[in-house]
């Protein structure tokens, strides 16, 4: 605080003699850009461009082999996306809005609650760390072919473990309700890992002062978790939860390799469907106004998510 | 002025000219050949009945590219020994293998390379893939090699097979590689126990299905298939539909999704399902279960016949044996795919994979491909091959899988019949694991595929 | 006072807390180890195991699975690519992505929200659409089949400005203001007191980048050609996993042994950068702090 009054003090006062110049503040330049621009490049060659060509595409019946056989459609093709019957553009909007929201959600409090349970620990501790973040250190395309034989219907190692203990088992990846939690708790063990060392690290820079006083002012564990840390860790709950959200909107692979969006639709969400239209059916112009709807409810989420942040201004994203 | 006829006429409309006019494949240069893959203009060379002139073997030196999948197991060495004898052969003639690790990715990487100009000479394609590829403009007949769309070659291979090597505009644009039928795979072992026979007819299959369905075994595990990708049980699917007689799709496509017939056939599996005799899974199912000895049936390519004994690990006998039959007789599927030329190659690239094409579908060649790797040979001139004659004596199967070559059927060879397959793969899923009923599953196939014909 | 007890009791509620807190830590740990056990047993099983039930869980130590998998792709030039790939675009992320975190974080110019919405549009554009423009974009320039089309694209990170942004918005004003007084440049600011700062956030970008190029592979499979004989491939290890799975079918204890001996360096990596990391945050902390 005095620091800053201090540094007022001097940038109003006259310029000292051995400088060029008043005290020019570093942080205002115009060449913040140039700073900016080694990333925008990359961004601006391998995305934003093919970005602007997928929204031109997606106003056509467009040949990607043979361009000049592309038919001008203006809106048709968002217009099919309402007249889709196999599946319905809602349902795939909603599969994709489940998933994430079992992902945010899911995510965010197992992470933060093995974050919590493995911060600062001996040997054994460090262990299970590197058993959780381990399966986010595989491939998704390795991976997800050892869960489908753990799923398998019958004589997989779920079902048995389940019957094992007695409990009822499930068809897993083969019956249209079970097949997206199926994918969901493939990807929780595969992501938490990640989210949750970003809670270690956040975790390993809070205050211990902060912690102290809770305890000698009598709160109990829940009330110094509640009221410090996990005040303290917002600006990082912030950050997985943002991560989380996008990345589970725009996950593909595992319900690829997993379900095929299947049985019946039913892990089928908008970034599968862009897949399986531009890719497998060869639908280029249906598959970039897919496309272009995708980053639109992504972009729209963004939005809502900052209004409500409440002006919190370390907000990511 | 082709700019502005594209500019005007319609998708279909254009395609059909790409192929009707130009015409003059062999007197293209070179340097043309290979301009023409860059200009994207609605050209085509296609030409429609060809010259009459059959393309010499180059004698320069001459590279070919091969887009292809048989990368692992015994399917690689199938291919490299076909290479070598080929460059063998041909010296002067390289034949560069670019091998891809699945179908999916390597439709992709074709549709990505002919975007980019770079096209290989040759790649694998299913028949929807030509027909997308042919219907671009960017896939060179086989007339324009041979010399005539019925090359004489052509009449030697297996009459499903032939009728495979033709899209729906009644042109040869494809020349066959790798193809199998279904076959019926089982646990022979468990069979004698339980005093069961091979099923000769699909409602034998039932009843044997039914009764050895105990102690947790189930009758056969079958892979539905999924909107993107048709699996073996879509396949059996096809073929009890038409083994009741039913005609699945026209030959321009019209489908008959919702016909009594193939309700029948979606009710016979719902049934075995509901008798808790079929289970269904991902990632080869029967065959982990008849492996697990949780299963009696596989129904599986017969290329398959590898990695099933492999799976089974000599823990049982496995027993092989010709698909059943329906009402309407012995009814069987044709796998695997084709090859097609892109347009984009040289003269001297065209006459080189010209003469690798007929070079590999030999009787001598095809022999050591089938016994090597699995598949069926393309011509029953093989099987008096040496190679081919042990093979059969080990493997007396192979006799009943290459007799229904002559009968196996594709469906129809246009680019949206790959959505088509989704639907009924969607079917067979709503049916089996979500209790719709058969009439109502299919009947909402039929309308999505009716439809997605339409958008074309 | 009831200081004491309360610490006293504190103390020995702690005792049985530890214990418990270790016993519920060794069963998460084994819970999400258990697949990657199962896949050393299917991998070091006998044929036809994989698909026993009830299903075998203990390996019978028959390396024929191995040695055949180990045969099937050359792997130690599969492995030097992706290391090679995956260092050289970890350095460029973090150099991008400092001085875009920077940039965004500190600096004040004009366009500063502009462009930090276009970096920000780029994570919300699905990947898969986006494909095949850029391998028409490689073709012309000429980067296919290098390792520079696996590292350029990938070269930039949107994750990791937005990370190292908030590593800098979060750090006091009081830091900055005392640089500015200082007459600091942005460039002597960025590496004597920004890199220390930000480290942590480094670490994990390192980390997430570095797995995000080893695991990568549909793009290097399309983007490069497979071409496992001739020795001078520059696919990374992921495609060689692919060699396992066919049309016809799949070989599981294979693809399983592969899967096991490509995923051990990620994981010793993983242990030696771990402690880094948390030291890397400590240290991080304590700078705030001080």
């Amino acid at each position: 605080m005095t620091i800053a009054t201090e540094a007022s003090q001097a940038a109003a006062a006259p310029a000292r003699p051995q400088r060029r110049g008043p005290a020019r503040d570093f942080r205002a330049t115009r060449w913040g850009w140039a700073y900016s621009a080694p990333a925008v490049l990359v961004f601006l060659a391998f995305v934003i461009v093919p970005t602007g060509y997928t929204f031109y595409v997606s106003l056509w019946k467009w040949n990607a082999l043979n361009p000049a056989l592309s038919k001008f459609k203006g809106l048709g093709n968002y217009q099919r996306l309402w007249d889709a019957t196999q599946p319905t553009f809602l349902s795939s909007l909603w599969h994709s809005l489940y998933f994430t929201g079992a992902m945010v959600i899911g995510g965010t409090a197992i992470s933060l609650a093995l974050a919590l349970l493995l911060q600062r620990g001996g040997a054994l501790l460090n262990g299970t760390r590197v058993a959780v973040f381990l399966p986010h250190a595989t491939p998704v395309i390795a991976t997800s072919m050892i869960w489908t034989w753990i799923f398998n219907y019958k004589f997989g190692l779920a079902d048995w473990a389940l019957h094992s203990l007695h409990l009822p088992t499930s068809q897993w990846l083969q019956s249209s309700s079970s097949a997206m939690p199926a994918v969901v708790i493939y990807s929780l063990w595969h992501e938490v890992g990640f989210t949750t060392v970003v809670f270690l690290g956040g975790l390993a820079m809070l205050s211990d002062e902060l912690s102290e006083a809770a305890r000698v002012d009598g709160c109990s564990a829940w009330q110094e978790f509640w009221h410090v840390t996990w005040q303290q860790l917002k600006p990082v709950t912030v950050f997985v939860v943002a991560i989380t959200a996008i990345t589970s909107l725009q996950a593909f692979t595992q319900f690829y390799q997993l379900a095929n969006g299947g049985p019946a639709y039913a892990t089928t969400t908008l970034s599968y469907l862009v897949y399986e239209e531009a890719f497998v059916f060869s639908d280029t112009g249906y598959g970039a106004a897919l496309a272009v709807v995708l980053f639109a409810v992504t972009v729209f989420f963004t939005l809502v998510r900052r209004r409500t942040a409440s002006g919190d201004s370390h907000a990511l994203v | 002025m082709r700019k502005r006829i594209s500019a005007a006429a319609g998708l279909a409309a254009l395609a059909l000219t790409a192929t009707a006019c130009a015409g003059g494949g062999t007197s293209t240069p070179k340097s043309d050949a290979a301009a023409g893959a860059k200009s994207t203009g609605g050209t085509g060379t296609g030409t429609g009945t060809g010259t009459g002139t059959e393309l010499a073997v180059p004698t320069g030196p001459v590279t070919i590219t091969f887009e292809e999948a048989m990368t692992i197991g015994t399917l690689k060495p199938a291919m490299d020994k076909l290479v070598a004898d080929f460059q063998a052969k041909y010296p002067n003639i390289t034949v560069k293998l670019q091998g891809e690790p699945d179908y999916a990715t390597m439709y992709t990487k074709e549709k990505a390379e002919v975007q980019a100009g770079n096209a290989p000479t040759i790649g694998q394609a299913y028949e929807s893939w030509a027909s997308y590829f042919q219907s671009s403009g960017v896939l060179a007949p086989i007339s324009e090699l041979a010399g005539t769309d019925t090359p004489p070659q052509l009449s030697t291979f297996y009459k499903g097979i032939q009728d495979d090597t033709k899209l729906p505009d009644g042109k040869t644009w494809m020349w066959p590689f790798n193809k199998s039928v279904l076959i019926l795979f089982y646990n022979a072992d468990l069979m004698a126990k339980d005093g069961q026979s091979e099923p000769k007819t699909w409602d034998d299959y039932a009843s044997v299905m039914k009764a050895v369905s105990k102690d947790g075994v189930t009758g056969s595990t079958i892979d539905p298939g999924s909107a993107t990708a048709a699996a073996f049980g879509t396949q059996w699917f096809e073929i009890l539909a038409k083994a009741n007689g039913a005609a699945l799709y026209d030959k321009d496509g019209t489908p008959h999704l919702n016909d009594p017939n193939v309700v029948k056939a979606l009710q016979y599996m719902k049934d075995l399902k509901d008798a808790n005799a079929l289970a269904t899974g991902k990632n080869y199912p029967g065959e982990t279960a008849l492996g697990a000895q949780k299963g009696m049936f596989d129904i599986s390519s017969a290329a398959g016949y590898g990695f099933e004994n492999k799976t089974v690990g000599g823990k049982f006998k496995l027993g092989i044996t010709a698909l059943p039959a329906g009402p309407a007789g012995a009814v069987n599927e044709l796998t695997g795919t084709n090859i097609v030329v892109f347009k984009s190659a040289s003269a001297d690239q065209k006459a080189a994979a010209w003469a690798f094409l007929k070079f590999i579908t030999s009787p001598e060649e095809q022999a050591g491909w089938a016994a090597t790797s699995g598949y069926l040979p393309v011509t029953s001139q093989a099987l008096d091959q040496p190679a081919l004659k042990d093979f059969i004596a080990k493997n007396p199967y192979e006799t009943a899988a290459v007799s229904e070559l002559d009968t196996a059927f594709a469906l129809p060879g246009f680019s949206w019949i790959f959505k088509c397959q989704g639907y009924e793969a969607t079917a067979i899923q709503e049916a089996l694991e979500n209790g719709k009923q058969p009439a109502d599953a299919l009947g909402t196939a039929q309308s999505a595929c009716a439809a997605a014909k339409a958008q074309g | 006072m009831s200081g004491p007890r309360a610490s006293r009791g504190m103390a020995g509620a702690s005792r049985a807390g530890r214990y418990a807190r270790r016993v519920l830590a060794v069963l998460i740990g084994a819970a999400f180890v258990f697949p990657f056990y199962w896949t050393v047993v299917i991998s070091l099983g006998r044929p036809g195991e994989f698909s026993s039930f009830p299903p075998v869980l203990l390996p019978h130590w028959d390396w024929s699975n191995w040695s055949r998998a180990w045969h099937s792709a050359p792997w130690l030039r599969l492995f030097g690519n992706t290391v090679l790939i995956a260092s050289c675009t970890v350095v460029l992320c973090l150099v991008t992505s400092l001085l875009a975190g920077f940039a965004f974080g500190v600096l004040r110019f004009p366009g500063r929200k502009f462009l930090s919405l276009v970096v920000l549009s780029v994570l919300m554009m699905p990947g898969t659409v986006l494909i095949i423009p850029d391998y028409v974009l490689a073709n012309d320039l000429h980067l296919l089949n290098t390792y520079w089309i696996q590292i350029i694209p990938w070269g930039a990170s949107v994750f990791g400005i937005f990370l190292v942004r908030q590593f800098f918005l979060t750090m006091p004003a009081e830091i900055l203001d005392a640089a500015a007084l200082d007459g600091a440049s942005r460039l002597r600011f960025l590496r004597s007191i920004g890199i220390p700062m930000v480290r942590p956030a480094l670490v994990i970008i390192a980390i997430n980048v570095f797995l995000g190029s080893w695991n990568s592979f549909l793009w290097p499979v399309i983007m490069t050609n497979t071409n496992m004989e001739s020795g001078d491939t520059v696919q990374p290890i992921e495609v060689g996993l692919s060699t396992f799975a066919s049309a016809e079918g799949t070989d599981f204890p294979g693809l399983a042994a592969a899967v096991t001996f490509t995923t051990l360096p990620v994981m010793i990596f993983f242990l030696l950068l771990q402690r880094q990391f948390i030291r890397g945050a400590l240290s991080a902390a304590g700078g705030v702090r001080g």
